[in-house]
């Protein structure tokens, strides 16, 4: 990598401590991956494998109290290079008693105001995030076209109200809304989901931000819609180049906008390549999880021949139970005698297999 | 607002004033059937003494017949009310209507100051809570809205008198509204507000559902929006977490704020529709009291339609409907 | 960086944790003193019945007047007229004690009835409760009891009669909330597929297994009231009378000599009043976070 990437993540960890449990639960639990400028980063995985709490981890969204946040998030634009977990960890106290972590006392307020102050600069301006349901999304008390001009006013050098309105609209038809000088006025209610989310969409980008994070953008949409904003998001991403984290479950939009490709599952990453190579039906070294993921997505093939869904059999991982191999060896597929023993016991890490291609199985170690 | 938006809310506002007329007769039935119902038959001392002249009066009575049947009765009341007579107070001879009215007005701002004391000091807890979370403050914030809200509010008044007469060196003869000369009248006269303010009964609840409704709000994804796009989340929470909140609440607690009302006007003499209806209990004035039920009724579904008005107002899916 | 790893395979399920751990330690406290005023109300209705008293609360002893907590033989002092405070307290609970039960009872009878009505056999009967809880709550309670009192006489009876009635649309709402919430999802369907005969669905699943909780919290809360009520009337002379002791009435005679400095008298029954309904409030709402809001968790 020769210049510096935008966003490097480097061993996140985010728990979630339930005192029901009196454990817990590692909803990202090792995460390390890269976006270099320009590029769109594809993040994939079933629910609950962390890819939206890694996202809010790294714009400080995470809400609930007793979050804890470790590791490194690096963060570089063209005004600002930051690790945007400097010294949160001193605000955290653990009570641990044999091994086990009895209680977390954490200075929420010490925190927030260490944190905020960090991320309120960055926040709109530097990184954006859109959300899955856009019509929720929104506030429903506010016209559509304030919410845009609110952003435009805070984060751009167009502090007047006509100035921001021109600059909402152009940005409405950008992302081909139609008669935008009516959408304007109206409200989240009024607008049909597609519509809402091209305008969080245009609500994001009028800011000409860094980074754009894009969770789970079309869940939620009919299907004609979401190849809609599918085919809007790669005409803004070769006209302006931004540079994208997209995160979905749908594997589809993942190939068809994304140049690279992380696959998480349980809270850490099982690989990570670009998109032409893990995606493709012909390429051989994959994780088996991945493979397993593509092999359920119906190919016309499939249906023509009437033949059955592939599932992946099992369960969705214990986020609080983690289990000390492999996390994904009860229900693999390809498990051989050879390293059964090592699947079972021990987690693999993340190695490099090819240029730019890391997996974590050890079923390509040796 | 734009003009487009003005025709829904006029339809949306004229339907809440049809429920609030019928509400109003209903209210007006219950006070009835209530007062046709004692031993004392109070209708006759009413009806005959909403009615003008002796002529008139006999006139009805036989027109009426006997036994007088009780919808006649009614409407007669009711058409006497509406027309702006509530009768003639038994035991003062004057008609009753403005002197309700004008007492009415003393309770009106004793109930609207005691209740924007009542928001002074929920509010901040309320929101503090919210944003905050529980934090060390928040458990002895809520022993202590507990405490107020079950503090009988007489003997608060009483706790406040003495300071104020004995720690200000003040020496008030009678604690009339009228009692001249003295320095800090004006501040004394204020004391009624604070107590039913502070001892209404109602500032715990008042606190927990406004801590709940803008907790709920915060944890909404349109907020979650606005922080990621790095807005004021007050700005964007307020609306919905505060101020529809603050009216609901308000609007509901008004017949409390109304009856803690009547025990204020007692301890500081306060001349309120409160105090008025005491005596009338005491002297049994049928008249009086009726005015003073359906004048804190009317009260009541002010306060509603206030609310409604407001939600209306700012929320922009309330006119769709 | 700190190490935040665990070994796995210690987590104990949350069935399995004692209740001291899984509800807030302040719910606990809260449904404890509220327990405790319970039971002193209960017992000194007893002990008030059967006028098994300390002192005669009649007993007038001009000598050891308005004397301090402690006093030989006074275990709360004594009144302005040296009359001991004890045992006029204990007194004054027969004042609000059965009355607000039969407030109580009106309220949950007559709530649940309709609250059943309403929420099991629903459509029409909605309109005219939502009317009748929007008419019943456009009165101030301690107004529309003026008007009863004038109308006919201060009895307490009739009051906590008023009271009741006046509880009576915010219990049906809240069982007719929960009813709609049981159907939403599907349990009464099941029950009626399964053949349960009505009167088992409505007394013992819907009653019994899903709304005891929801009726004891607002009997805690209606008996709060209750005392409310009858102290604030008989503050206003319209109770019970001199000499014999209300807690309200007992706050008001001592209202001048408190005015003189001599505060005893008013501040005794006053702080009843305060810890008793306090009591009543925070069994209420300790019980509602512990049984309705935490099962959800």
């Amino acid at each position: 990598m020769t210049a510096a990437p935008t966003l490097k993540i480097e061993d996140l960890h985010t728990y979630f401590y339930s005192r029901d449990k009196e454990a817990f639960i590692r909803s990202v639990d090792g995460v390390s991956l890269e976006i270099a400028k320009g590029e769109t980063l594809g993040v994939v995985g079933e629910s609950g494998s962390g890819k939206s709490i890694t996202a809010l981890s790294v714009l400080g969204l995470i809400s609930a109290r007793p979050g804890v946040i470790s590791g490194k998030i690096g963060f570089k634009s063209d005004r600002i290079q930051k690790n945007l977990l400097q010294d949160l960890d001193d605000f955290v106290k653990l009570t641990t008693k044999g091994g086990k972590i009895m209680a977390v006392s954490k200075d929420v307020v010490g925190w927030e105001r260490k944190a905020e102050r960090v991320m309120n600069k960055l926040r709109g301006k530097e990184i954006t995030m859109i959300f899955q349901n856009p019509k929720s999304s929104l506030n429903p008390f506010m016209s559509v076209g304030k919410q845009i001009t609110e952003a435009i006013q805070l984060h751009t050098s167009m502090k007047t109200e006509p100035e921001a309105k021109e600059r909402a609209l152009t940005w409405l038809d950008r992302v081909k809304i139609d008669s935008p000088r009516l959408r304007f006025d109206n409200y989240p209610h009024g607008l049909s989901g597609g519509m809402c989310q091209r305008a969080m969409i245009a609500m994001a980008l009028a800011c000409e931000p860094s980074l754009l994070i894009a969770d789970e953008l079309t869940t939620g949409l009919d299907a004609t819609i979401q190849s809609k904003i599918v085919d809007l998001l790669l005409e803004l991403k070769s006209q302006l180049g931004i540079t994208t984290m997209l995160i979905s479950h749908d594997i589809s939009i993942i190939s068809r906008l994304s140049d690279s490709v992380t696959v998480m599952y349980g809270g850490t990453v099982f690989e990570y390549g670009p998109t032409k190579d893990l995606l493709s039906a012909g390429f051989a070294s994959k994780h088996p999880y991945t493979s397993a993921l593509l092999a359920s997505v119906p190919s016309k093939q499939s249906i023509r021949e009437k033949g059955y869904l592939q599932a992946i059999e099992g369960d969705v991982l214990d986020t609080i139970n983690v289990p000390e191999g492999c996390r994904f060896y009860g229900r693999c597929n390809q498990v051989t005698e050879k390293i059964r023993e090592k699947c079972a016991r021990h987690e693999p890490d993340l190695r490099e297999i090819g240029s730019g291609h890391k997996v974590r199985c050890w079923l390509y170690f040796d | 607002m734009k003009s487009s938006a003005i025709r829904p809310i006029a339809l949306v506002l004229s339907k809440e004033l049809t429920i609030t007329i019928l509400l109003l007769l209903g209210v007006s039935f219950v006070v009835f059937t209530i007062l046709f119902a004692s031993p004392g038959d109070p209708f006759s001392v009413l009806l005959e003494g909403q009615l003008s002249t002796a002529e008139v009066r006999a006139g009805v009575r036989e027109a009426m017949g006997v036994p007088r049947s009780w919808t006649l009765q009614y409407l007669f009341w009711l058409a006497g009310m509406l027309t702006g007579n509530f009768g003639t107070s038994i035991r003062t001879g004057l008609p009753v209507l403005p002197e309700v009215l004008s007492v009415g007005l003393n309770t009106l701002i004793l109930t609207i100051g005691s209740l924007i004391i009542t928001l002074l000091i929920a509010v901040p807890i309320a929101l503090y809570s919210a944003v905050r979370g529980t934090d060390k403050i928040s458990w002895p914030l809520t022993m202590f809205s507990y405490i107020i809200s079950a503090l009988p509010i007489f003997w608060l008044g009483y706790i406040a008198i003495y300071f104020f007469t004995h720690k200000l060196g003040l020496f008030p003869l009678a604690f009339g509204f009228s009692s001249g000369g003295q320095k800090y009248r004006w501040l004394y006269q204020c004391l009624p507000i604070f107590v039913l303010g502070v001892g209404n009964g109602t500032i715990s609840e008042v606190i927990r559902f406004l801590r709940q409704e803008m907790g709920r709000v915060m944890a909404e994804d349109y907020i979650r929006t606005a922080r990621a796009k790095g807005a004021s989340v007050w700005k964007h929470s307020f609306k919905e977490g505060l101020l529809i909140p603050v009216t609901e609440i308000v609007a509901s607690k008004i017949p409390f704020i109304l009856g803690g009302a009547v025990i204020v006007e007692q301890v500081f003499n306060w001349p309120g529709m409160g105090r008025m209806a005491w005596q009338a209990a005491q002297d049994r004035d049928y008249p009086v009291i009726m005015g003073i039920a359906i004048l804190a009724a009317v009260f009541v579904r002010m306060g509603s339609l206030f609310q409604s008005v407001v939600y209306v107002i700012v929320n922009p899916r309330a006119s769709k409907e | 960086m700190k190490n935040y790893s665990q070994r796995p395979g210690e987590i104990s399920e949350s069935w399995g944790l004692p209740i001291w751990k899984k509800v807030d330690r302040v719910d606990l406290a809260y449904v404890g003193y509220g327990l405790v005023i319970v039971t002193l109300v209960v017992v000194s209705y007893i002990l008030g019945a059967f006028h098994l008293l300390p002192r005669d609360p009649q007993d007038i002893d001009l000598g050891l007047m308005m004397a301090p907590p402690g006093t030989a033989g006074h275990l709360f002092g004594t009144d302005f007229m040296g009359r001991d405070m004890l045992s006029r307290l204990i007194v004054g609970i027969q004042a609000y004690f059965l009355p607000g039960l039969l407030a109580i009872f009106i309220a949950l009878f007559l709530g649940a009835l309709i609250g059943v009505l309403a929420g099991y056999w629903g459509g029409k009967f909605d309109t005219g409760i939502t009317y009748f809880t929007n008419l019943v709550d456009s009165f101030p309670r301690l107004v529309l009891i003026l008007l009863v009192i004038a109308a006919f006489k201060p009895d307490i009876y009739y009051i906590m009669l008023v009271v009741g009635l006046t509880n009576v649309p915010v219990v049906t709402s809240l069982i007719k909330g929960k009813i709609q919430f049981l159907k939403q999802k599907n349990f009464v369907e099941a029950d009626v597929a399964l053949g349960v005969p009505t009167r088992t669905i409505l007394l013992k699943h819907i009653l019994w297994h899903n709304c005891r909780s929801l009726l004891i919290i607002q009997a805690t809360l209606g008996m709060a009231e209750a005392i409310l009520m009858e102290t604030s009337l008989s503050y206003l002379g319209f109770g019970v009378q001199e000499p014999t002791p209300s807690w309200g009435n007992m706050v008001q005679s001592g209202a001048n000599y408190f005015m003189q400095g001599k505060f005893w008298p008013s501040t005794a029954p006053a702080l009843a009043i305060l810890f008793t309904i306090l009591g009543f409030h925070l069994l209420g709402d300790g019980l509602n976070n512990i049984l309705e809001d935490k099962r959800n968790a």
